[in-house]
């Protein structure tokens, strides 16, 4: 028991602690006036924004994806199935060269839009592709385990009091699902607002375009502002926080539904 | 809440498969199964094949030449020496408060769990912030070291430091839930029959979280290899000095040498699928025994 | 007939789930399946709901043969052992659900679920949620979710195997109340004799699946027609050696001598027996209470069964000498079964 507290606390809680001191010395209207700045407001958007639309697009992917795995035979699944994980192992700056390479306007796929004039990487969009690369493996790995588990004479009961497939999977099957997938959606969420290495080369880190938070937290380190960059870091721990805390009411909610008790 | 199943119909191929005409159309399958292939093919295999191709692209022999340039050795040690330290530190840590956590009864167990989470839920660029802030110019701890001359921020035991914290939970998290759902019991009855607390751990509590823990370690290990955000904030890169495999990618890359980078990072590609790997051996030996 | 099965066979890989099953249904009866684990009750069950697809032979509902007829449209409903309440919907959207889905609207689907509601006895529990129910609430919303469409057949697989032993009898009798009220025909499936005698008007026996016997509760108790049938309900013993009981007729080649504590009377030596000089001398190795009856076992021209005296009948103890007669035995050849009569009772009738 000591040696765990002794670690956890050299490695995790005096770091933090030194983020609360820090900030402690600041006056809020310091830290307003920080986050409130132009160009740090936009990269809140920025951030904000494709994290949202790549996260939900994994959000319907990822429920499509565990299906397929979970129902489905075919050729090849196995392969598949076992490559989810590749955005957790490959490292995020080599996904990140190898996307922009990828969607550069000579890039294989790239190319392909850079005839219809639709430019991707050092866009928004690059940032969002990237965005939705990493965060693959979330909602794929939450709903999986449930799915594989729901009773098939759910969907049998279904059955024969008449709903049609489609209403079976809207009414029956997904309720099943949504706290799997609000979970998987709030920690893909919660990963691509803090994401890094795997945007940093796609996003073309133009200022009040494709600037992300964490990138503006970067530059205010490399020219010695802590300051500037410990305010707007915790604009996004609270973001972070917020997410976390929003997902943990859902997974409880969900909970009483299904535990029940008088 | 369901009965045990007294007659459950005879075997059946395949657990999850729907009866009559409660199966989909043919027409849904096919578009699915198209729709997903296509996607993974897209985002997760095609970016594989451009680090291949690109790191191979002016031959074999100038790849050799970028893989053992000095440079990139020095790199390739660096992450490896701040990889090895990581994962030594996380396993002891990882296995007490693992054991912690799962033997023992106290309050706030839920709020310990979270702490020892806290650095994966944590954006990299702020896991190096608050290093920079422990140990930079600004903190008390900045004058002291000076007079020591032992640098952390901007140096070696910095990165170090950046790669233990950020995969700091990795190991605890996968033995915690083989060690929960384990449960006390054969600790308890050997204990019982007299076994001290290390022979107990040797022989009943590691057997059993044996896989769990090679996993963790291994994750632990991909994690510490390839972490960019921290390291990047702690690093000063200095090349040759301070900087580490993905660094020097991005310090590649920045110098618009594409197949030197690329060529880096297909050591870290092959890391990648050796994980990859690794784990399906370890859930299919999971699922095994499972079955048994 | 209203619901027919006519040569259904059906196989999983190499193992024969049923086997040349025919059997009728009239209308408005409630049946059992009744049969060991994995005699092929199940299987029945499903096919007839169209959950299953017989490989041949022909499922007749109505006048129709409805094999190919899907689920949803063969005018039945089906309540699942583990009941499948949506977990996700309140009572009331899981008694309606049979009901949106055929697009009926609004006020009509409220009229009927509140009816079937009232008629489950669960007023004031629309809004609660499966996992707020007790097992035997749970029972009857899957119930009522069966009925709400309004099926003519309603098909029940082990209905009561989740359910307390206490609620239990309360339950059977109120579903067999209800089927006949609402003068539906019913199908369940069960593995418990007691539950096939109580509740079903009419019980067809499965075993390895085939139909070993159909007819009433009595019917198969009494005058059961082959072997399986007859060593299956009841409480039964086996005579290693009939014949040293006086007096039975030798009937040569058999497979078993099967007795039920009725079939056997026990008396103390100083009671008067009808048939004193019949008796065989048999020993009481052990006594239970049985809270209406005692149950004796007796060891007796080397067999070993059970028997019954009354709690007005003098006490009997362990190790006490009796007379043992024994009025009738079942002797199974093959799968044949046969009554025999104890001829000392025969002479009498004669003689009177």
């Amino acid at each position: 028991m000591g040696i765990t507290f002794t670690l956890l606390s050299l490695i995790v809680l005096i770091p933090l602690a030194s983020l609360v001191v820090f900030t402690s010395k600041m006056s809020f209207s310091e830290i307003w006036n920080v986050i409130t700045r132009p160009r740090v407001l936009v990269s809140f958007r920025v951030s904000l924004l494709t994290a949202l639309i790549a996260s939900l697009i994994n959000a319907v992917m990822g429920v499509i994806l565990a299906w397929v795995l979970v129902r489905y035979k075919f050729p090849g699944k196995r392969i598949l199935d076992g490559m989810i994980e590749l955005p957790f192992a490959l490292p995020t700056a080599v996904a990140g060269i190898a996307l922009t390479s990828l969607y550069s306007d000579s890039g294989w796929i790239g190319s392909i839009f850079a005839k219809f004039g639709i430019k991707i990487a050092y866009t928004r969009v690059g940032i969002t592709i990237a965005l939705i690369f990493i965060g693959i493996p979330f909602v794929v790995r939450a709903v999986q385990p449930v799915l594989e588990k729901i009773d098939p004479l759910y969907e049998e009961a279904a059955g024969i009091l008449g709903a049609s497939r489609a209403r079976t999977f809207r009414k029956v099957i997904l309720p099943e699902l949504y706290p799997a997938i609000f979970t998987g959606f709030g920690l893909a969420f919660g990963r691509c607002l803090g994401e890094y290495g795997s945007v940093v080369f796609i996003a073309g880190n133009q200022p009040y375009e494709t600037e992300i938070t964490p990138l503006i937290i970067m530059s205010e380190l490399q020219e010695y502002d802590y300051s500037s960059a410990t305010a707007i870091a915790l604009v996004m721990l609270l973001a972070a926080f917020i997410i976390l805390f929003i997902v943990n009411l859902i997974q409880i909610r969900n909970t009483k539904i299904l535990k029940g008790g008088n | 809440m369901a009965a045990e199943k007294t007659e459950r119909v005879m075997p059946r191929e395949g657990s999850t498969e729907i009866h009559a005409d409660t199966k989909g159309s043919k027409a849904v399958r096919i578009i699915l199964i198209t729709l997903s292939v296509l996607f993974l093919f897209i985002m997760l295999v095609m970016p594989l094949i451009t680090v291949i191709y690109e790191s191979f692209r002016k031959g074999f022999g100038e790849y050799l030449k970028a893989v053992t340039d000095d440079e990139t050795v020095g790199a390739l040690l660096l992450t490896l020496e701040a990889t090895v330290i990581a994962v030594i530190i996380n396993t002891v840590f990882g296995l007490f408060a693992a054991w912690a956590i799962s033997k023992f009864r106290f309050r706030g167990k839920k709020f310990l769990v979270t702490l020892i989470d806290l650095p994966v839920t944590v954006s990299p660029i702020i896991a190096g912030l608050i290093f920079v802030l422990t140990f930079g110019r600004q903190s008390f701890l900045y004058s002291y070291l000076e007079e020591i001359d032992f640098m952390i921020v901007y140096a070696v035991p910095g990165i170090i430091l950046a790669t233990v914290f950020v995969t700091f939970p990795f190991i605890s998290r996968e033995i915690l839930p083989v060690l929960e759902a384990q449960g006390t019991d054969e600790e308890e009855a050997a204990a019982l029959m007299g076994a001290r607390s290390f022979t107990i751990f040797r022989k009943i509590t590691l057997p059993h979280i044996k896989w769990a823990l090679i996993y963790g370690i291994v994750l632990c290990a991909a994690r510490a290899m390839g972490e960019f955000g921290a390291v990047s904030v702690l690093s000063g890169h200095l090349r040759g000095k301070t900087v580490t495999l993905p660094l020097q990618v991005e310090i590649l890359f920045g110098d618009n040498k594409y197949m030197p980078a690329f060529a880096v990072s297909s050591i870290l590609m092959i890391m990648a699928v050796v994980i990859l790997i690794v784990r399906s051996i370890v859930e299919f030996i999971g699922r095994r025994k499972g079955e048994e | 007939m209203y619901i027919e099965l006519k040569n259904i066979n059906k196989s999983y890989g190499s193992f024969k789930a049923s086997d040349n099953v025919g059997f009728g249904i009239e209308k408005g009866k409630l049946v059992a399946l009744l049969g060991p684990s994995g005699s092929g009750k199940t299987t029945i069950l499903r096919m007839i709901a169209g959950l299953e697809r017989p490989d041949s032979g022909e499922i007749i509902i109505d006048g129709k043969v409805v094999n190919n007829v899907p689920a949803s449209e063969r005018g039945i409903g089906f309540v699942f052992q583990s009941y499948a309440l949506f977990r996700y919907m309140t009572v009331y959207d899981n008694i309606a659900f049979g009901l949106t889905v055929r697009k009926q609207n609004k006020k009509e689907i409220k009229e009927r679920v509140t009816e079937l509601i009232e008629l489950i006895g669960l007023k004031g529990f629309e809004k609660r949620y499966p996992s707020q129910l007790s097992g035997g609430q749970r029972q009857r919303v899957a119930f009522a979710r069966a009925l709400a469409p309004n099926p003519q057949v309603l098909l029940l697989d082990e209905p009561f195997a989740a359910i307390d032993a206490k609620v239990r009898s309360e339950l059977r009798k109120w579903l067999r109340d209800m089927i006949h009220q609402l003068g539906v025909t019913g199908i369940f499936v069960t593995h418990d004799q007691d539950e096939a005698i109580e509740v079903s008007d009419e019980i067809i026996v499965t075993n390895h699946g085939r139909i070993e016997q159909t007819g009433t509760p009595a019917d198969i108790y009494i005058n059961p027609t082959t072997a399986f049938t007859s060593s299956f309900f009841g409480t039964t013993s086996e005579l290693t050696d009939y014949k040293l009981f006086n007096s039975f007729d030798d009937v040569g080649e058999y497979d078993k001598a099967i007795i039920r504590p009725e079939f056997v009377r026990v008396t103390k030596k100083n009671e008067n027996q009808k048939y004193e000089k019949s008796a065989v001398e048999g020993v009481v190795t052990d006594l239970q209470f049985r809270g209406n009856s005692y149950e004796l076992t007796v060891n007796c021209n080397n067999s070993r069964f059970s028997a019954r005296r009354g709690l007005d009948e003098p006490a009997v103890e362990i190790g006490e000498k009796v007379d043992v007669f024994i009025f009738r035995l079942f002797i199974t050849q093959g799968n044949t079964v046969r009554l025999l009569k104890n001829n000392a009772i025969r002479e009498e009738t004669v003689i009177i």
